[in-house]
């Protein structure tokens, strides 16, 4: 199910830009000051990653039909979009994910019955000690609401797929621009740029990045030399890019991709695999417990 | 969540005053009301029911009721029911509509009492021409409604064609939903595609523009075109073929086959078709063909025969013509993919001889329609779901079959 992404709720009201984001977070957070400062968190895009974690451990047990990595992606999303509006120390984050996870389930056609979501949460999480569907559909109540309904969701997959039809790629880079995709849910990339810019990034660093480097998490200045071929396609000419780097630039040219947009999400999600060095589930984990303990969230 | 649980921001009876219930269906109940505290203007309100009814309790809101939200908020067009807003409250969801006065079902019904007269052709044709713009939308936008039928087409006072009740064309078969329906229901087949009736599981927009093809043929001759029976399904819930049905199109169209359709050898029923001329069907072997059939009800129903002016143009536009029966034919053909599309549709003669379709489809006509019957009895939004109630406005209307198809 899906509609033309430049008539969508996603790009009229969900798509920010960075200091309109940047202002939603600082109100929150200012009503929220006392919380904050009581109960610290990791950073949120290490928050993300446990998030992240945790939809695609219950995603995998749901496996009757396989779910798609297009709801786990869209169960991030919403998940990014309630938080803009609600400060986390007043949810129970579990509760939220599964619910979102449920949520995007059925938006994408691929439902799955609320028991056995609630079933998989209690599974995975021994400590979501909730019994009661009603606790979930509740939290669907709140989510739609907090979202005003808005709940289709433009994903850059798509974009790839589209995109792949002027500039094939390999196999291999393929598949590291569909991994790259997947990591963009980490950042705040879905909430700043169309789906189609993230996708255009995708395929930039899965041809950069050559798919025979062993890991994606790369060191920043393999990357510099290609970001600055982007910004000034001349530079590109130089015999040292490669001809494939060449060909691909060339290519952006010749679109009328916003470049700009290109080299920020290509230094979001640069920014984002040297902070995943940093990642340290069980601080997540703990920090989350300790704040739903003090505030009894987690009954 | 947030401590406390979940409380609505806007409340329903703050908002609007309910002037009374129009229908009821599978997923709730509709009502109309009226703005208040600012809110100005008409608007009709589906309320979808929670699964269990009596102590309301939060149990996942279904899978019909989630697609119709997300679509109605992100689609606008002119020519398909347009949203206001969606209120959740007290467990149950309320979207807001804009009101619309008629729908197709309750025209074609005008047209029929006391007695037959037909629907003036400018008339016709400006409705499918909204239509089908509604429906280009909606086709581009990767939305198949799936439900097309005469009951779920709204036409506004001003005679604004909108396609309604979006997303509801897929209902999961609920077991609950048995009890509700106390009394018997009879499932509308009317309107689905051949490739449907022989078991494709590939949904294409092809399935919606039978679906108008249908409709094209009712508002003509005020009867369905193919009106055929239901096939319960069995006690293994297995939906069996829909003989019937199927016979009723070939009674018109003749046997389908692999000459006019090369993937119909594929299709999971096709077995079955060698059977329908079994038994002696002699309307089968000869059936009457579109043409007479298009010919038939326009006589029948006493459109103007079609004059020439000297220099060989048609004069008035009282008779839908050739044109009109090009474009039916192209709407029920068998082949899914020769079938014609949207896009197509739009551009066919039928449309671009003579003068451009008006967006009113009531334009020159004096004929006035009666208004939506609103009922008095229940109208408390907030607790009027007793169950087994049927749609208050026609009253035929317990004859036509109005649940839908669960999906397979």
């Amino acid at each position: 199910m899906s509609a033309s992404y430049w008539s969508s709720t996603q790009r009229r009201y969900w798509t920010f830009t960075k200091p309109e984001l940047a202002e939603l977070r600082r109100k929150l957070d200012e009503q929220e000051r006392g919380l904050i400062t009581q109960y610290p968190l990791p950073e949120r895009r290490l928050l993300n990653i446990y998030f992240n974690l945790q939809i695609a451990k219950i995603g995998r047990r749901l496996q009757s039909p396989v779910v798609r990595q297009q709801c786990l992606a869209t169960a991030q999303v919403y998940v990014r979009r309630f938080y803009t509006k609600v400060e986390i120390r007043r949810t129970n984050p579990y509760l939220v994910l599964a619910t979102a996870l449920y949520l995007a389930c059925k938006v994408e056609e691929q439902p799955q019955h609320i028991r056995h979501v609630l079933g998989e949460a209690c599974h995975v999480w021994p400590d979501f000690n909730l019994s009661d569907i009603s606790k979930i559909g509740e939290c669907e109540f709140t989510l739609i609401s907090e979202m005003n309904s808005q709940l289709i969701i433009h994903h850059p997959y798509r974009s790839l797929a589209d995109l792949q039809n002027s500039f094939p790629l390999a196999q291999d880079e393929s598949a590291l621009a569909w991994s790259v995709i997947n990591d963009s849910f980490l950042t705040d990339l879905p909430l700043l740029h169309p789906p189609h810019i993230i996708a255009v990034t995708a395929m930039f660093l899965a041809v950069v990045l050559k798919p025979s480097q062993s890991t994606l998490q790369v060191n920043a200045a393999g990357v510099s030399g290609a970001l600055q071929a982007l910004s000034n396609p001349q530079a590109a000419a130089t015999p040292a890019a490669s001809s494939r780097m060449r060909k691909f630039v060339d290519w952006l040219a010749d679109s009328s991709v916003d470049m700009e947009a290109v080299v920020d999400c290509t230094q979001e999600l640069i920014s984002l695999y040297e902070l995943w060095e940093t990642y340290n589930e069980k601080v997540c984990k703990e920090q989350i417990a300790r704040f739903m303990k003090a505030r009894g969230l987690d009954k | 969540m947030p401590a406390g649980g979940y409380t609505s921001k806007r409340r329903v009876m703050e908002r609007y005053k309910i002037i009374g219930f129009i229908s009821s269906g599978t997923y709730g109940r509709v009502y109309k009301a009226q703005g208040k505290n600012g809110i100005v203007g008409e608007f009709a309100i589906k309320k979808f029911k929670p699964d269990k009814e009596g102590e309301p309790q939060y149990t996942g809101l279904s899978q019909s009721a989630i697609r119709e939200m997300a679509l109605c908020t992100e689609l606008s067009h002119l020519n398909v029911v347009s949203t206001r807003e969606i209120i959740l409250e007290d467990k149950c969801i309320f979207i807001v509509f804009e009101y619309a006065e008629h729908d197709l079902l309750q025209i074609i019904h005008h047209h029929t009492t006391p007695q037959r007269h037909c629907i003036p052709a400018p008339t016709i044709r400006s409705i499918l021409w909204q239509l089908l713009n509604g429906l280009l939308y909606l086709h581009r936008n990767w939305v198949m409604h799936r439900d097309l039928k005469p009951a779920n087409i709204m036409v506004t006072s001003a005679g604004s064609v909108k396609i309604g009740d979006l997303g509801l064309a897929r209902l999961f078969f609920k077991p609950l939903q048995s009890l509700y329906m106390g009394d018997k229901v009879v499932v509308t087949i009317w309107y689905r595609a051949p490739e449907l009736l022989l078991g494709s599981r590939h949904y294409t927009p092809a399935i919606d523009m039978w679906a108008v093809g249908c409709i094209f043929a009712e508002l003509l001759s005020l009867r369905p075109i193919f009106k055929g029976e239901e096939a319960k399904m069995d006690a293994k819930k297995q939906v069996p073929f829909q003989r019937n049905q199927m016979l009723k199109i070939a009674e018109v169209l003749g046997v389908p086959n692999v000459k006019q359709w090369p993937l119909l050898s594929s299709m999971p029923e096709y077995s079955q078709l060698s059977t329908l001329s079994a038994g002696g069907n002699s309307r089968v072997h000869r059936p009457i063909g579109l043409e007479n059939w298009y010919n038939g009800v326009l006589k029948q129903n006493g459109y103007p025969p079609v004059e020439k002016s000297p220099t060989g143009e048609k004069k008035a536009a009282e008779n839908p013509g050739p044109e009109g029966l090009d474009l039916l034919k192209a709407l029920l053909t068998y082949d899914p993919q020769q079938r014609i599309t949207a896009e197509q549709a739009l551009q066919h003669k039928y449309f671009t001889t003579g003068e451009k379709p008006s967006m009113n489809c009531f334009e020159g006509i004096t004929t006035k329609y009666p208004s939506r019957r609103v009922s008095q009895e229940d109208n408390d939004i907030r607790t009027g779901s007793l169950p087994g109630t049927k749609r208050s406005g026609l009253p035929d209307d317990s004859l036509r079959p109005t649940k839908r198809l669960k999906e397979g």
